[in-house]
């Protein structure tokens, strides 16, 4: 009996590639993900329910009051619908773009490599640069659009997007998709290139006109990409900040002024660190919200297709 | 199973032991930074709190300190975009080499927002630079009196150039004088005087009313007669702010003290209503194209006014240089002069510039100290360096009366030593009042149904909010 070899134990860790000891390795980056990410967030809830200022450590608890005083004086609603604008328009544009051109520049054409370079280009820049130079483009008077439609015979004087209350948000969406469609097109022309060429033969053989080729075959083959193209641009759009920030400063008065614009101001302007921490957690719950909703939705329609 | 388990325990054992690390490093390095500064400041206040006028107090630093120091780095922080030979970052550290061998200036300069993080993180780390730049009272995220509140900032009563200084109020707090600033920073009107000669504007207006009638002649002629970047709405302050020193700190000079203490209020009739009011009538009359203005950024609106397109633009002395500068109309002569009060008795909004303030975390502070007194002697190489820049508009020392552009400065310094100066509204505000009145009048001129008594009661809402902590 006492030479009677070990009994494996049921459910013990027999790989020769990856042994129990292999989980030691996890140790350093889930270190570094505790403490650069969980770590802050966790300080994030902390200084919501503070009064800290961003410079006086010597700082009060005061509940939930910075909690209460962002749904009272409609600062949170105004910055939601903003956002949500914001998303929708970019989300819709970018990916009717990106995918237009990515059909376009998926087929049999001459510099198809030059025209693909181009369509990618604008989102090599940073936002800095596209603001700055967007801001010129919609210029009043003496702008470049401003100026073309002065020279059709247009009233170029008129032209104010960046002033108008009704049209500044579009305005800088427009900007975030010009910069944007580059990048979902690639991912458009990844998926379309995975789209077996037997299946859109046999397609053109049962007679499909090109229309159903795109949404009877081309379309339900590519959904995951769909999904993966609107997850990131909902994400994007409801983080919306840079062009608010570097072209319009939330203005003309609040009508551009988006989730994450708003948290700036009340921390760095207002020096309100608590609040900004408590309208943070808020927009944290609210972009979680719509984007597994998002995520819930697509898959149901990829499943559908 | 058991080494499951092992793993399990270690990856929550490492996780905890981070986060007590984290919280403990937090904590302890805010612990060692603050204490360390406020000790400090206590120690320093104690000093400083004997003597009856600041400049005057008992105790005088070290006035040998640095000779004594041997081989020391000092550090300093700013903000601002570096330039070619940029003063701070290459002259002054040069001529400090120069002046003191043992002493090594380190200078980093970032762009505003960059300066107020890393500012932050640095006070609240304990490794802020010896020396910062601070702006007076409440102003912007470095505003002395926060950062002087928090302990962080040394009393600089023993600095012997504070005697040559103007009135210092907006850098006292609790008695004592927490920033070195040797200039003053104006807001005005910047003209064009050859639209004006040509619409037969002989004088620089001396009224509101003689204002208004320039304004409209200047229309009438077809140009356009006022142009600002509302775009950037920071840019209202620079009209508003003029005309609050008129209408309402002329009358009362403790306004922003009383709004503290609730004897006054933004709703009180004549005072915000008169201001916004005032200032909505030149929108009201095409004065101010705000159809055009608010899609217009500061810089362009800089272009516009040299380009001649405009006549006249509000702005500050910070910005002279960019609005002197030759546009397609050629090299115009140009003016400037604060916008007249009602009566004609007119204010200037004329305030200290930022300036330099000591850690009070620094083991460098008697050092510091002797850098800056020979820095704004009025007479150093250092302060001539200083002047030269022409960013500054200096109230004393050589070569103060001729420095770049002082003759366009001269007419509002001289109203500063009549004592017909205030200083800028935001100074005295918690910061972002001044956010929700620029919001509440851009929707005023463009056309959003907000009235004056909107933004009046606007701002004192975010007024009381922001104070009450």
């Amino acid at each position: 009996m006492a030479n009677e070899p070990k009994k494996k134990r049921k459910g013990a860790n027999t790989s020769l590639v990856f042994n129990n000891r292999m989980y030691y390795f996890l140790i350093p980056a889930l270190a570094m993900f505790l403490i650069l990410w969980v770590y802050p967030v966790l300080q994030l809830f902390y200084y919501s329910i503070t009064d800290f200022n961003g410079i006086n450590y010597d700082f009060d608890f005061v509940g939930f009051k910075n909690y209460f005083k962002i749904f009272e004086n409609g600062t949170l609603i105004n910055s939601i619908g903003n956002t949500l604008s914001y998303a929708v328009v970019t989300v819709i544009l970018s990916n009717l773009i990106g995918l237009g051109i990515a059909m376009a520049l998926n087929t049999k054409i001459h510099f198809k490599g030059l025209f693909r370079t181009c369509a990618y280009f604008p989102a090599l820049f940073s936002a800095i640069v596209v603001g700055f130079i967007w801001t010129y483009v919609y210029m009043p008077s003496s702008g470049m659009i401003a100026n073309l439609l002065s020279m059709f015979g247009l009233d170029g004087t008129a032209f104010n997007p960046l002033g108008n209350f009704r049209t500044a948000l579009f305005a800088i969406a427009i900007v975030e998709v010009w910069k944007a469609f580059g990048s979902t097109m690639i991912i458009y022309l990844a998926g379309l290139q995975t789209v077996d060429e037997s299946l859109l033969e046999a397609g053109r053989i049962d007679g499909c006109t090109e229309w159903q080729l795109t949404r009877l075959v081309k379309l339900p083959l590519i959904s995951s990409t769909i999904t993966i193209n609107v997850i990131l641009n909902v994400i994007a759009g409801l983080k919306a900040f840079d062009y608010s920030f570097i072209m319009t400063n939330g203005g003309p008065g609040k009508s551009t002024k988006t989730l994450m614009f708003q948290i700036y101001e009340i921390a760095f302007d207002d020096q309100k660190m608590g609040r900004a921490s408590a309208f943070s957690v808020v927009s944290f719950f609210v972009i979680i919200l719509i984007t597994v909703f998002m995520l819930y939705f697509m898959n149901k329609r990829e499943v559908e297709l | 199973m058991k080494a499951k388990k092992v793993v399990s325990l270690l990856c929550a054992s490492a996780m905890a032991v981070s986060m007590l690390a984290g919280c403990g490093g937090g904590g302890g390095s805010e612990a060692s930074g603050t204490s360390e500064a406020k000790e400090s400041a206590a120690g320093a206040e104690d000093s400083a709190g004997s003597g009856a006028a600041p400049a005057a107090s008992g105790e005088a630093y070290n006035h040998e300190a640095i000779e004594n120091a041997g081989d020391i780095t000092i550090t300093m922080m700013v903000s601002g975009v570096a330039s070619d030979n940029d003063f701070e970052t290459e002259q002054l550290p040069a001529l400090v080499k120069e002046k003191w061998p043992n002493v090594t200036l380190e200078v980093t300069k970032l762009p505003d927002d960059n300066y107020y993080t890393s500012l932050k993180t640095k006070l609240a780390s304990g490794e802020c630079p010896d020396i910062i730049l601070a702006q007076p009272m409440y102003a912007g995220s470095n505003a002395c009196y926060a950062l002087a509140d928090a302990g962080y900032l040394a009393p600089l009563n023993d600095l012997d150039a504070l005697g040559n200084m103007k009135d210092l109020a907006a850098v006292t707090y609790d008695n004592n004088v927490v920033v070195c600033t040797a200039g003053v920073s104006i807001l005005g009107t910047y003209y064009n005087k050859a639209i004006f000669d040509e619409c037969g504007i002989t004088a620089e207006p001396a009224t509101w009313d003689e204002f208004l009638d320039a304004c409209q002649k200047i229309k009438d002629k077809g140009y356009q007669p006022i142009v600002m970047g509302d775009k950037d709405m920071y840019v209202l302050q620079f009209g508003l702010y003029q005309i609050a020193c008129n209408e309402i700190y002329a009358k009362n000079a403790e306004y922003d003290d009383q709004l503290r203490t609730g004897d006054t209020k933004f709703t009180d009739e004549g005072t915000w209503d008169t201001v916004l009011s005032m200032y909505n009538e030149l929108y009201e009359k095409g004065y101010i194209d705000a159809s055009q203005t608010l899609g217009l950024g500061a810089s362009q609106a800089i272009t516009e006014f040299v380009d001649g397109k405009a006549a006249m633009t509000f702005d500050g002395s910070f910005n002279a240089t960019a609005l002197l500068a030759e546009g397609s109309a050629g090299a115009f002569e140009r003016g400037y002069f604060p916008i007249p009060s009602a009566s004609g008795d007119t204010c200037t909004a004329t305030c200290l510039s930022a300036g330099y303030s000591i850690y009070s975390g620094s083991q460098y502070i008697d050092e510091c100290k002797e850098l800056l007194d020979y820095w704004f002697d009025g007479s150093s190489d250092v302060w001539k360096a200083y002047l030269a820049t022409g960013k500054i508009i200096a109230t004393y020392g050589e070569g103060a009366d001729s420095s770049p552009n002082y003759e366009l400065f001269a007419p509002f310094v001289e109203l500063l030593n009549q004592g017909k100066a205030y200083h800028w509204c935001n100074q005295a505000w918690p910061a972002g009042t001044e956010s929700t009145m620029e919001e509440l009048f851009s929707e005023m001129v463009g056309g959003q149904g907000t009235t004056v008594e909107d933004i009046t009661s606007g701002m004192q809402d975010k007024f009381e909010d922001l104070l009450d902590e």
